[in-house]
């Protein structure tokens, strides 16, 4: 079953320029966007598992609320719109005189409980991710042209290393001192499935 | 707050009682336990003209002149950006001839005598004033001319003033020169007054007196007040509906950083530190134990608030309502509802207090200044005349400030550290502990004749108390009356020409704080009223406008109303129908004496409705400032609008929510119309009611437009499109 | 910890917490009152300054992320006798009523107008998204269109 596919392989370089200490069965198809993906046709151990925990994170309300698929940011547990007709901007930083700073700073304020962290915005209309399927998800996460022409590596230093995605795991409290609602899995464990998932050829399932 | 000084003697005349409207007069009478009485009185709280409760006859007590001729005018009435500083500068400045300039309106200390013994509040402050300040005002001009006869040897007939200078026997000398020399003013009876027609000042739209203080972002509100060595403290308040403090471990918030002192008293426990914030941290972390009864949802205000539940009080009635509705073919039923609302008002609730010794100082945001002035005398053991409460502007009064009793709190606090302490609510505590604006449920019933006019209508009203409970009320008035005439605002039907009508109070009393919110229960009932007579003009295949008009007695308040209402439909070019997409509402009120009526202009976009704009013509009498009185109905339309469309409290588990804006949906600027023209008659010669009455149709207004849009018949603020 | 900033043109130069809301900093501390609390929570905009230029909520802005920048108040809008457009227009158009928000409306709308010179009806719809109880919107909005012509015609 192990057999390596030196086509296949290639295609994943060619997508994540990930160095891969082996690869396994998969066959390369292209969507109507023209979107190179790999399907899974039996992962290694763990791999399935892994996407499963990073997809439990990634759509997540912390993460999916400023992935909104128009241009306004939802907020809340419940992601209701953003109070206050809040609109997405030219820039993702919102309006000229509504900027996303106007009110969210590098850190949470606990005494306002607005959240904040560094680069506080909203996803690129490119990248949203409300109202789609993991799969799909998954797919623009890996999309060059949707990711900011991101290659493997950088989408997964992206994902586990930048401060405004890191910031759902402190999301801090809200305005009545509620604690936030966490992602469902840890964050070391969720770091460790990216890369789990990215060193097995960042493989997504059929569903 | 350095205004007040020590003022020169006077002699004061004897006291002449001026209103005959009051709770004193009600408790009189013999008859009062009958109910035509209890209708009479109840119509007459309602309309009746505004009584003044201070002193009318003390010109010195009102003004000081200055020596650089300067006039301040200390006002018993509070400014709460309903422009009443304005409009008493006008009136005091024509009867005074000054230059408007030359008057400065500051808020009366009590330590300076001039005490409101009821409120600012219920859109009095100018009517109540109208004749009262006239006098006052002409009286100081006379006693100044007459102080200047004798320095200038001549006598007060021979001089003449302009602006605040007096001239005669070849000699001038300005009102301040005169002051400076008098010793004790001699109070004369009160001259003529002028012929309003020659005011310069009354009747023009004279901007207002705080404009640019309020632009430049002046230290003139509550919150903004400070004293030397004060300190910050913190009052723990409960989130649960009902709840009683027990007590309170304080261990931990003892240790805090920047605590000077926790005071426990038996009904709450508070934090003194040297600043806001540290203040707060330590007052999150005393534990205290909360006594809740109930744990009171949603539904279970929603079971209380309804018709036939609770007392009923018949409080209007005419012909036989009952006899037809009850047993008559072809009676039209209808049901509508209005939520709790809140005040939400910007400033925050709070106080600056600084108690030495056996005398107390207390600067604060309140509409009942003498209320709180015994309030804190009371608690502190202290007498009346050694508490100053020092009235600051309103950042927002709304009916919120007409129970403060956190002067008490703030006060307690000072007395323990000996030194001043500001003590302010936070926005959750505002949100929770507010004296709500209570729900209502509407059964209105009609049959229409055979000439398509209503033959009969009932309007029954279920409400939360609003003036019943308050310390503005005494509750032996309560029994009197029956019913709460601050639930019934605008709950009586107007229009007299209908043969047969019964109005019918239901009282309720809920577990939280319900009380006056800005114009009563006039919006709600208007609301109900109004939107059914829409119902019934449609019913009946008549012009909504001329099925009001038809159907308005031939007397003064008859005249006004129809007025207001053809004005109104003239100036919005009312047409029925849809047009382009978009459907005009029309709706009226009678408010305090006051008639006002709205056409709102509406469409429904992306499934929302939207108000372009608003039509309203009022007839406040004699309009002081019609600039104000163009304000004061802006403000009341889209504050009316954002309650009808977004606003609304709800109870789970216990707590009321929400506890901020933005989830306490209001108006922004996206929804307020963009257009709003306002046309003023004046057809009564004395000023009436502004503040709240075009707060009364602009529901009902919308409402109407919405079902010519739609089809849908909105039965429930705030409003869902379905 | 010390902090050091600019405000309204002045250098400052404080020892505070560095969590503590600037709000609070320059209301209690530097005794400038213009700035105003109304929630605390970054919602009702009254509190709105500008920081090196654009408007922020300062009951949501930690006193330490001041450091180094140039802070306005409603009271440093103006300079000297010369009002600025906005409040200029504010006084024509007399818009305030109780007056408590508008220093927020104004430091908010001052923002605007350096960004947009001449905003629509829909650039304020979605910029000013402040609260004001007493509803003075709809002069707020003559205000705002009042304060650019002001500003563009330089009268």
């Amino acid at each position: 079953m192990l057999k390596t596919n030196l086509f296949h392989f290639a295609i994943l370089l060619l997508i994540g320029g990930l160095a891969l200490s082996f690869a396994y069965t998969a066959s390369s198809d292209t969507d109507a966007d023209g979107v190179t993906e790999v399907v899974t046709n039996g992962s290694p151990p763990g791999a399935t598992e892994a996407f499963d925990k990073m997809m439990a994170v990634l759509t997540h309300k912390r993460c999916v609320n400023c992935h909104p698929s128009g241009d306004r940011p939802r907020q809340g547990e419940d992601s209701h719109y953003h109070n206050f007709g809040v609109r997405r901007g030219a820039d993702n930083h919102g309006l000229p005189a509504l900027q996303c700073e106007t009110c969210h700073q590098q850190e949470n304020n606990n005494f306002s409980g607005v959240p904040g962290a560094p680069e506080w915005s909203l996803a690129p209309l490119r990248m949203q991710w409300e109202g789609l399927s993991r799969v799909e998800i998954a797919r623009s996460i890996l999309d060059p042209a949707k990711n900011n022409g991101r290659s493997l590596e950088e989408t997964v230093q992206h994902l586990t290393e930048h401060e405004l995605v890191l910031w759902a795991w402190e999301p801090g409290v809200d305005a009545n001192g509620t604690p936030r609602e966490k992602p469902p899995v840890p964050k070391d464990e969720y770091i460790q499935a990216v890369k789990e998932w990215a060193a097995a050829g960042a493989p997504i399932p059929e569903k | 707050m350095s205004e007040s000084k020590p003022k020169k003697k006077f002699s004061r005349r004897k006291f002449i009682v001026r209103s005959a409207v009051g709770v004193g007069v009600l408790l009189g009478s013999g008859y009062l336990t009958r109910s035509i009485w209890r209708r009479s009185l109840a119509s007459l709280a309602n309309s009746a003209e505004a009584p003044f409760m201070g002193d009318t006859e003390t010109p010195p007590l009102w003004f000081e002149v200055r020596a650089d001729n300067q006039i301040i005018l200390y006002s018993p009435k509070v400014e709460m950006g309903q422009g009443t500083f304005t409009g008493l500068a006008q009136i005091a400045a024509d009867e005074l001839e000054v230059d408007i300039s030359q008057i400065k309106v500051v808020h009366a200390p009590t330590s300076s005598g001039n005490i409101d013994g009821l409120s600012t509040g219920g859109s009095t402050s100018i009517n109540s004033l109208w004749q009262p300040l006239r006098e006052l005002a002409a009286t100081m001009r006379e006693m100044l001319k007459n102080e200047a006869a004798k320095m200038l040897g001549t006598t007060a007939a021979e001089l003449t003033v302009k602006d605040g200078v007096i001239s005669g026997n070849g000699k001038s000398l300005t009102y301040g020169d005169v002051a400076k020399e008098v010793q004790e003013w001699d109070i004369p009876d009160v001259p003529p007054l002028k012929d309003i027609k020659t005011y310069k000042y009354v009747g023009k739209p004279v901007p207002r007196v705080d404009l640019r203080d309020k632009v430049m972002g002046a230290p003139i509100f509550g919150m903004d007040a400070t004293m030397p060595g004060m300190l910050y403290g913190a009052v723990v308040r409960p989130s649960s509906i009902g709840a009683k403090y027990v007590s309170a471990d304080t261990s931990e918030a003892e240790k805090m950083p920047g605590v000077v002192k926790i005071v426990k008293e038996a009904d709450f426990v508070g934090v003194i530190a040297n600043s806001r914030m540290e203040a707060e941290k330590a007052k999150s972390g005393i534990k205290v134990t909360w006594d809740i009864g109930k744990n009171w949802q949603s539904e279970d205000i929603e079971e209380m608030i309804r018709v036939g539940k609770g007392d009923p009080v018949v409080i209007q009635k005419k012909g036989g309502s009952r006899r037809i509705l009850d047993n008559e073919e072809g009676v039209i039923t209808a049901e509508f509802k209005s939520p709790i609302g809140a005040h939400a008002q910007l400033e925050p609730n709070g106080a600056l207090a600084f108690v030495e010794g056996d005398k107390a100082t207390v600067m604060i945001s309140t509409q009942v200044v003498s209320i709180t002035r015994t309030e804190v005398a009371g608690r502190l053991g202290l007498a009346e005349e050694n508490v100053n409460i020092i009235p600051t502007f309103l950042g927002g009064g709304f009916g919120r400030r007409l129970h403060t009793p956190n002067a008490m709190q703030a006060a307690v606090l000072s007395k323990a550290v000996g030194k001043p302490v500001k003590c302010f609510f936070d926005r959750k505590e505002e949100f929770q502990n507010d004296t709500f604006r209570p729900p209502t449920h509407h059964v209105l019933k009609a049959k229409l004749g055979e000439n398509g006019l209503i033959k009969a209508i009932e309007h029954n009203l279920s409400s939360g108390d609003v003036m019943f409970g308050s310390p503005l009320f005494p509750g032996i008035a309560e029994p009197i009356l029956g019913a709460d005439v601050g639930a019934w605002r605008g709950g009586m039907i107007q229009y007299g020409k209908i043969p047969n009508f019964r109005a019918i109070s239901w009282r309720v009393k809920l577990p939280f704080a319900t009380s006056w919110w800005r114009s009563l229960g006039l919006l709600a009932n208007t609301f109900a009223i109004e939107s059914f007579m829409d119902e019934l003009a449609i019913k009946a295949g008549k012009d909504p406008v001329e099925f009001r008009l038809d159907q308005i007695q031939e007397d003064e308040a008859g005249y006004r109303l129809k007025e207001v209402i053809k004005a109104a439909a003239q100036k919005a070019g009312w047409k029925d129908g849809v047009q382009n997409g978009r459907a005009m509402g029309f709706a009226a009120s009678t408010d305090a004496g006051t008639p006002c009526a709205h056409v709102a202009e509406v469409s429904i976009e992306e499934g929302a409705i939207k108000v372009h704009k608003v039509t309203c013509a009022i007839d406040p009498g004699l309009a002081v400032n019609p600039d104000q009185v163009r304000a004061q109905c802006e403000g009341s339309i889209v504050m009316g609008l954002s309650a009808a469309m977004y606003e609304k409290m709800t109870v789970k588990d216990g707590e009321l929510s929400p506890t901020i804006y933005g989830p306490y949906r209001m108006a922004l600027m996206k929804d307020a119309p963009k257009e709003i023209d306002v046309v003023i008659l004046e057809n009564a010669d004395a000023p009436g009611a502004v503040g709240e009455p075009p707060l009364g149709p602009i529901g009902a207004a919308i409402a109407n437009a919405v079902f010519r849009l739609t089809g849908q018949r909105l039965r429930e603020m705030p409003f869902e499109l379905s | 910890m010390k902090i050091s900033f600019n405000i309204n043109g002045t250098p400052q130069s404080l020892e505070v917490e560095g969590n503590t809301p600037l709000l609070w900093v320059i209301r209690d501390v530097l005794n400038l009152k213009g700035t105003k609390f109304g929630c605390g929570k970054a919602a009702c905009g009254a509190c709105t300054i500008h920081v090196d230029g654009e408007a922020v909520r300062s009951c949501s802005f930690a006193a330490k992320f001041a450091e180094g920048k140039n802070i306005t108040t409603i009271e440093g809008l103006s300079s000297g006798d010369d009002l600025h457009p906005v409040q200029q227009a504010w006084i024509e158009e007399v818009v305030p009523q109780c007056g408590y928000c508008q220093p927020g409306f104004m430091m908010a709308t001052a923002a605007l107008l350096e960004k947009v010179p001449d905003p629509s009806d829909k650039d304020i719809d979605d910029n000013i998204v402040n609260i004001c109880r007493c509803a003075t919107h709809y002069r707020i909005r003559k205000a705002i269109h009042r304060a650019a012509e002001i500003q563009t015609n330089n009268i």
